[in-house]
Formats: C-alpha cells, structure tokens, sequence
C-alpha cells in the first residue's frame, strides 16, 4: 500500500510527462529536423508563459477541492487585456497598465469566489456564468477589435530574450511557480489546502478557515490571468478581445496532466509546469507540421481524456 | 476521589416542543474514565454535543473546575480543554500523522509573514506521543490514509493530547474495528487516563465499557437513569436500566 503510494507521489508524474515530452521531441526531430534549435525553445517558452500563469491558479483551485474549478479564466485574460488598453486609452498614463491589468483580474477572480462560498453556486456552474460573461463583455467593449498603445518600454519586456530564455517567462512564470511551491510544500496555508481538498468537512472540524482559503485562491487565479493578460500585452503589442480563448481548456489539460487530482487534495505544481512546457511543445511542433489549428484543439482534448482515464484506473489500482 | 473536571447541573437541552435531554446531573473527574451508555435517542450525543460546545443547552449550568462556563463554539469548548474525538475521526488522509496531529495549529516559523512549517519539532513531538501512547506506529510521517482503523483512533487521540487537553469525548471509538483493535483502543483509553486526563466514553458494546470504565452511566428518553461504579453493579443491571426493565427506571417512570 505504501509502495503505490510512493509510486504516486510527484516523482512519477514528471517522469512521466519527462518521457511524453522526449517523445514529443524525438517524433518532432524525426518528422522535421530543422525544428530543433534554440530559436524554437525561446518560441516554446514565451507561448508557455499565458498558459503557465493561468493554469498555475486553475490548479491551485482544483488542489483546493469542493469541486472547484475555474472556468473563466480565458474570460478573465480576455477583459483585463482589454480594461487595461481601455483604460490607456481613456486617458491613464501607461505606467498603471501593470496595476489595472492585474488588480482588474484579481477582482474578477474575487468575483468567482464570491460566487462560490458566500452563494455557494456549484463552481462549475458559477465559473462558466462568468466565462460567458466576461468574455462577452471583453468582446462588447471593444466591438471585436484589437485595441492598440502599447507603451514601447512594456513591450520590451514582453519581447526581451536572456540567454535564449524570454524575459517575462523568468521574471513572471519562474517565480510564481516557484513560490506557489514553497507555500503549497513548506507552509501551514499549503497543509490547508491539501486539507480541506481531501477532505472538507474534516478540514472545517479542526477549524481550518475553508472558505477564506477557497475566496482568496479564486482570487489568486484572477490575479494570474490578469498577469498573463499583462504579458500578452506586452508581447503582441495589443489588447486582443480574444486572446483567452480556448485558456479554460488548456489550463484544465495542464492542470489534470501535472497531476493534479480532479477532486482535489492531491497533486503539485512542479508537475503543472511540466503539462504546460509539454502541451506547448506539442503544439508548436504541430504548427511546425503544419497541421491546422482545428485538429490542435481537437489534440488538447483528446488528452484531457487520456488523462482523466488515467486517474480514474489510477483510482482503481489503491 | 480527585475533584470534579466538570459539573453538570441540571442541563437541559430542548429542540422546540422535544426534550433532547431533561435535568442532567453528572461530574466528570480526572484520571478517570466515564461510560455513556443509552439506547438510540436516549440524549448522550445531545449530552456530548453541549460538552463540546456544539449544542448550547437550554437549562442548567456547566463548571469547570468550578467555575461556569458558557461555550457558544467548539472553539470555546476546546480552548477550555476539552477535545471530541468524533466518529469519522476527522482526519485528512492525504497528509502525514504529524501534519493530521497539527493541522489547524501548526507549528510554524514566520518568515514575512508568512507560516513556515517547523517539521522536524513537530515530527519529533508526534514521534514523542505516539511512543507514550503505545501506538506502535513508528513512522510519524506515514500518510494517515495508509493506516488501520485503530491506528488512526491513535492519530486521532494524539491530536487531542497535543491539545492539551484535559477532557477527551470518545464518540464510539470501537464501533467499526476488529476485535484484536478494539483492544489496542480500550488500552489506549486507559492510557489517556492514566494520564491525568477525564474520558468520556460513548459506547454500544457493554463488554467494551466493563473493560475500561470506572464509572458508568446510563441514559434513557433525556434522562441519567442510573450512574454506577463498574465494580458494584454487572452486565445485566446495566441492559436493565437500558432497556427499561430495571424497577427503578419503571418507578422513575411512573412517576412523571
């Protein structure tokens, strides 16, 4: 019993995606040999950045149970790309663009939590209301057009290059996963969450503060999409109404393929960080085949489904 | 006889028109263990839930070495030492014994602000309780989902002591173990005893109680019908005022 349990532990779920990943790898090298250079791992990291930030809250949610998910995170990376450039364009000085992106997301986020302990609306549920509604309002706002000034000092950050590594992914996603590690590993408020995401009722019994942890890491997964909101900014040079699309998707595949369980309690964020660095991968290497965007989706998917087959007979093995 | 942990005078608990519990008098003493025992409905959770703070009785009063005392929390019941171990244990068996024993109140390091976990204190602190109990589990950093029923009645009764507790209610801590770890529980809750602490013990099985009680009392539709010393009274007497059957209970009944 300990032994399989030992066998589940992290170290398992990154060798695994490490052995995905060098296939990945490998097949890409096969099929198209010039793909391999740095150039292509600076390209890979700066497309992980968005879905790195955004699937570290959306894991962090899940980790927390009470059937917690975050489906409007696409919504939220959406409207504060746009409340941002909306705000500079109403006349903000493009110094604040960082704080409006982020605390707009953060509020969102809030929003969510809201929503889920105090209206106890079923997260699923309360999250997709919100996807529909930002989104929408993201599109609303600007009529579906990208809105443009970006300021020049922004964008190089979101395009700078360090030893072929992009900027924003060290400066923002490195250390982001990075602390949410620490704390979910070495902290009191990180036994809570595996707590009370195993087992709430037992968490509140022993006088956790369940629903203060849950409002604050919905909020967190906020302030993350309005982080990656930032960096899209300031690597595209403009607010794109869409830029989120297909986030809830992806964040949800990354968050499952790292390993972390469906109900919660169980799973960490080094292995998020390795889904995300895989399923981006994997992506680019399809572009690189050109194979249509259509069947990338489709591809995202598909393994969503591998994965949660892989918990459920996971389940049955203990 | 030590002095009384806790006194109960004349708690009465009512849910509208029901009377849950109809002029309890008890006391409960250190070092010593205390029996509960009724049928279904008979008021002994009612009873446990006011100890615990969970329930706040309608009438009577509770002291606590003395003094009254009012409890409008569990938090208010546990900060006044005393800890329910209730049936489903409250564990989380995707964390380690010492994580479970400390959860809630842990013990940290603040670096920033933020609560750095001091693992090796409370490891050793577990280690330390787990060896005075008995527990025969060696590893304190075993996940809780890999031990036995018992085992985690162990678990469960650390995290009490490490309370500080001096009052711990076992809520049918037997109810669903195997023969050869019911008995490493009832040695467990002798041991909780030995140790200075009050038990109270909730109980179904009359030959579980006749092995670790001092005292045991009975329950019957609100009522204490009986309260005996283990020593001067047998099985039968006991599912006598159970059931009912006993003249006294009948007399008593009678006359309400």
């Amino acid at each position: 019993m300990n032994r399989v349990r030992t066998l589940q532990s992290p170290a398992l779920v990154l060798s695994l995606l490490s052995l995905l990943w060098v296939i990945v790898i490998v097949g890409l090298f096969a099929l198209k040999p010039s793909v391999l250079s740095v150039g292509t791992i600076t390209t890979v990291l700066q497309f992980s950045t968005i879905l790195a930030l955004v699937s570290l809250g959306q894991g962090m949610v899940i980790l927390a149970g009470g059937a917690g998910i975050d489906l409007s995170v696409g919504g939220t990376v959406s409207l504060s790309a746009v409340l941002g450039m909306l705000a500079v364009k109403a006349g903000l000085s493009p110094f604040f663009l960082p704080f409006v992106c982020i605390g707009a997301g953060t509020a969102l986020g809030a929003f969510n939590g809201v929503l889920v302990t105090k209206l106890r609306i079923l997260p699923l549920i309360a999250t997709l209301g919100t996807f529909f509604v930002y989104s929408g309002v993201a599109l609303s706002l600007t009529g579906g057009s990208a809105q443009s000034g970006v300021p020049d000092w922004l964008l190089w950050w979101g395009r700078g290059v360090l030893a072929g590594i992009p900027v924003p992914f060290l400066t923002i996603a490195i250390p982001a996963f990075a602390i949410a590690g620490v704390v979910l590993a070495w902290t009191s408020w990180g036994r809570w969450v595996y707590a009370m995401g195993f087992n709430e009722r037992s968490a509140r019994l022993v006088g956790i503060p369940v629903d203060r942890t849950r409002l604050i890491l919905y909020s967190l997964s906020g302030t993350l999409a309005g982080a990656a909101a930032l960096f899209s900014l300031a690597w595209l040079g403009s607010g794109r109404p869409n830029i989120g699309q297909n986030l809830e998707l992806e964040s949800l595949t990354a968050a499952m393929l790292g390993g972390i369980a469906v109900l919660g309690g169980r799973g960490g964020v080094g292995g998020v960080f390795a889904a995300v660095i895989l399923l981006v991968t994997l992506k680019t290497g399809l572009l690189q085949l050109n194979v249509n965007t259509v069947w990338q989706v489709g591809i995202v998917g598909a393994l969503l489904i591998l994965v949660l087959l892989a918990d459920r007979f996971s389940e049955s093995w203990r | 006889m030590n002095a009384p942990f806790l006194i109960a005078k004349g708690v009465t608990k009512r849910f509208g028109a029901l009377t849950a519990l109809s002029e309890v008098d008890l006391e409960i003493r250190s070092g010593e263990v205390l029996a509960l025992l009724g049928d279904n409905g008979a008021g002994k959770s009612t009873f446990i839930k006011v100890l615990a703070g969970a329930h706040s009785p309608s009438d009577g009063e509770l002291l606590i070495d003395g003094v009254p005392v009012t409890f409008s929390s569990p938090k208010d019941a546990a900060s006044a030492g005393i800890a329910t171990i209730f049936q489903e244990l409250a564990l989380s068996e995707n964390l380690s014994i010492s994580e479970n024993v400390f959860l809630g109140r842990e013990l940290k390091r603040s670096v920033l602000g933020v609560p750095f976990l001091r693992r090796k204190e409370m490891k050793e602190r577990v280690a330390g309780l787990l060896k005075e109990l008995e527990a025969h589990i060696s590893d304190p950093e075993a996940p809780v989902g890999s031990l036995s029923g018992g085992q985690r009645q162990a678990v469960a009764i650390c995290r009490a002591l490490n309370l500080n507790a001096k009052l711990v209610i076992m809520d049918e801590p037997t109810a669903a173990l195997a023969v050869a770890e019911t008995r490493k529980v009832l040695s467990l809750t002798r041991r909780l005893a030995e140790r200075g602490c009050a038990v109270v013990l909730i109980s179904h099985n009359i030959a579980d109680v006749f092995e670790v009680a001092d005292r045991i009392i009975v329950f019957r539709r609100g009522r204490k019908v009986a309260e005996k010393i283990r020593s001067d009274t047998n099985p039968e007497e006991i599912v006598s005022y159970i059931t009912g059957a006993h003249p006294d209970v009948r007399a008593l009944e009678k006359a309400n």
